[in-house]
């Protein structure tokens, strides 16, 4: 953290955001355990609202909770307490089919190790979502095409991952996240694995998508990749300790 | 889902695995060709025996004796249809001619200078013989010195008999007959089915004057001339009533009744009971050999199973992606599915022509008629499926229920 931030108490903002009227995400009382042997308390009544169109950093130290944050936002896990409402639809609650097609249709994933299907095209994988969401084959490839020369990627459709540079890859990964047209695009340490440069393009590529009306939630343990956010969630052992608005402090 | 992609999906997972998924299919391919072979094989015999009796002894009727409770063919030799019987047998309604057979004993049969020891002499009627069977030559005529050969007969020769050449019978007791082969025959009228394959190289005599099994007929009270088996032609229209009648004769009032031991079943048979009958023997042998085969088919469902669990193991993380772009469990269990049921499929289209390959080769081996099993050929390719998704369930289940976070995890 730099010096002379602005913290701003958790409980206020809370209510602050909850009160606006275009509120995509919505995370409240929210507490994750693990049962191994002993119980590990991953999250701890967690609170947190993302409006629409906004840019949120996550930043915090290892096994803070970080992931486990984004995976319950988005759907991938169920938290032990307390309620996560994605775009109006209540993700704690859902069944889980329900929530497959949350995780299908209103977020898209964006990866540290990309994760993206190691014998399926770059169209191919930008279109998966599209497949199981019951897009019929020609508006799957369309899309996807149209998605990937959005990204720079218009030459590369057809490679395979292993045929294309890591920077590459997190496009393709960042494409297939948009191709839904979610609510929000949750991102796990996305530079994480590309060299200073190669992030640097990817948080561009995140800029101009966020400028184009979509909404982030971002994970990172970097200073400088958090400030392209507006504003940064800083996680400890669990809680949220503070928030930090670096709206219009670009550098 | 759309299967499209499932398919493309599984595509790509095979050929990434080229030699493992080969092998796979290999295994239910070895299953799916060898009850395609049996079956095959089977429905060829069966065919083959059936035919043959079918097209030439459907409208005939066997009439012998046999100890009760055994089906024994050997044991049906004893004399005792007398002349008596078979005037009897002739006047029943519905039958066209009453072919009596007897066995003539000879020590051997000579031709020129080659001498084959145990023959089979048949002694018969001239009727035995229609045009339909002549290959060449005429019929013998009763009291006539002459013999008619079947093709077999002709062929153990050296040189093949032909009509008109000379044959010399040595009889049990040493003396000579010399006579004329006046006829060349692929078969008789109301001989017992037996297929093509297992006709054995026969002579047919003239019962007078070869034959000379007599009996004391009780009805007639005079000794009279008697055979151990008796074929009956009859009008096709009306066998069921025509067979019933010669039945009721023979359990009742017959010559062969009283000649017989009480526990000698009187037995008038038709063409198509045998033709059941045989079916029926083939048909439980065929089942139960192709039944030790689809054992093999049961390994290759294991190994389908088998390499579906590797696959879902080396697969976690392809899951853990496809769950977080919004698969579900079923769209899981599908992309699975159709791997193993494709393996499967794949197995059994090779496996079919494979299998018809060395049933058709089979056939070759024991000279029958090849013949098509299309029953069997479309429940293997259904099989063949359905050992894939079987084998494929558990597997597909694993993967459907693996948990999205660990499965990204997963290294
Ligand atoms: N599946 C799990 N089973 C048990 N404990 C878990 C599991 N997932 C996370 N945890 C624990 O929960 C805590 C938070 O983990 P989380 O992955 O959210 O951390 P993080 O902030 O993302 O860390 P990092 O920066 O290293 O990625 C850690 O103590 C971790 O050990
Ligand atoms: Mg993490």
């Amino acid at each position: 953290m730099t010096e002379g931030e602005p913290l701003i108490a958790v409980q206020s903002v809370r209510v602050a955001v909850s009160e606006s009227a275009n509120t995509t995400v919505r995370v409240d009382g929210v507490s994750k355990q693990y049962d191994l042997g002993g119980t590990v308390t991953a999250l701890d009544d967690v609170s947190l609202d993302l409006s629409a169109g906004s840019y949120t950093a996550v930043m915090g130290p290892s096994g803070s909770g970080k992931s486990t944050l984004l995976n319950l936002i988005g759907g991938l896990d169920t938290p032990s307490s307390g309620q996560v409402v994605v775009n109006g639809q209540d993700v704690s609650a859902a069944s889980e089919a329900e929530r497959a097609d949350i995780r299908g249709t209103e977020v898209g994933f964006v990866f540290q190790t990309f994760n993206l299907m190691p014998r399926l095209s770059a169209v191919e994988n930008v279109a998966l979502p599209l497949v199981f969401d019951g897009w019929d084959r020609n508006r799957r490839r369309e899309r996807a095409v149209s998605l990937l020369s959005e990204v720079g990627l218009g030459d590369r459709t057809d490679h395979v991952p292993s045929e294309l540079s890591g920077g590459q890859r997190q496009r393709v990964a960042i494409a297939r996240a948009l191709s839904t047209d979610p609510a929000l695009i949750l991102a796990d340490e996305p530079t994480g694995n590309v060299d200073t440069d190669t992030g640097a393009q990817i948080l561009d590529l995140f800029d101009d998508l966020h400028a184009a009306g979509n909404t982030f939630l971002l994970v990172t343990h970097e200073r400088h990749v958090a400030e392209r956010a507006e504003r940064i969630v800083h996680v400890e052992d669990g809680h949220i300790q503070s928030i930090e608005d670096v709206s219009g402090g670009e550098h | 889902m759309d299967t499209g992609e499932s398919v493309r999906i599984t595509l790509r997972s095979i050929r990434a695995h080229k030699l493992r998924s080969a092998l796979t299919v290999v295994g239910v391919v070895i299953g799916i060709a060898s009850v395609i072979t049996f079956a095959t094989f089977g429905a060829s015999v069966e065919a083959e025996i059936v035919g043959d009796i079918e097209t030439s002894n459907a409208g005939n009727i066997y009439v012998f004796g046999t100890p009760s409770g055994d089906d024994d063919f050997d044991r049906t030799l004893q004399p005792v249809f007398t002349e008596h019987d078979i005037q009897q047998l002739e006047g029943i309604a519905g039958v066209e001619a009453v072919l009596p057979r007897g066995i003539v004993q000879t020590q051997s049969v000579r031709h020129g200078n080659q001498t084959l020891a145990r023959q089979q002499v048949t002694a018969t009627r001239p009727a035995s013989f229609t045009p339909g069977v002549l290959v060449e030559g005429r019929s013998f005529e009763t009291d006539e010195e002459a013999v008619v050969v079947n093709e077999r007969m002709a062929g153990s020769f050296s040189e093949n008999l032909t009509a008109g050449e000379r044959l010399t019978m040595t009889m049990p007791d040493g003396s000579e007959r010399n006579v004329t082969v006046v006829g060349v025959v692929n078969g008789t009228r109301g001989e017992v089915p037996v297929s093509e394959f297992a006709r054995q190289p026969r002579v047919y005599v003239p019962i007078d004057p070869f034959y000379e099994s007599v009996v004391e007929s009780p009805s007639a009270g005079v000794r009279q001339r008697a055979y151990p088996q008796v074929t009956l032609v009859v009008d096709p229209r009306e066998i069921p009533e025509t067979q019933s009648a010669i039945q009721t004769y023979l359990s009742g009032e017959s010559d062969a009744r009283s000649l017989s031991a009480d526990d000698t079943e009187l037995i008038a048979r038709s063409g198509n009971d045998f033709v059941e009958e045989i079916s029926d023997v083939i048909e439980r042998i065929t089942r139960f050999v192709t039944g030790i085969a689809v054992i093999a088919l049961v390994v290759g469902a294991i190994g389908i199973a088998n390499v579906m669990l590797v696959s879902v193991t080396e697969r976690t993380r392809e899951i853990g992606i496809m769950k977080a772009v919004g698969a579900r469990n079923r769209d899981v269990m599908q992309v699975f599915l159709v791997e193993a049921a494709l393996l499967g499929t794949i197995g059994s289209l090779l496996g079919v022509p494979l299998g018809l390959l060395v049933g058709y080769g089979a056939t070759r081996y024991a000279e029958v008629t090849f013949s098509l099993a299309p029953l069997w050929m479309a429940l293997a390719v259904g099989v063949g499926v359905l050992v894939g998704v079987v084998a494929g369930l558990y597997p597909a289940w694993r993967a459907a229920r693996v948990d999205p976070i660990d499965a990204l995890r997963h290294e």
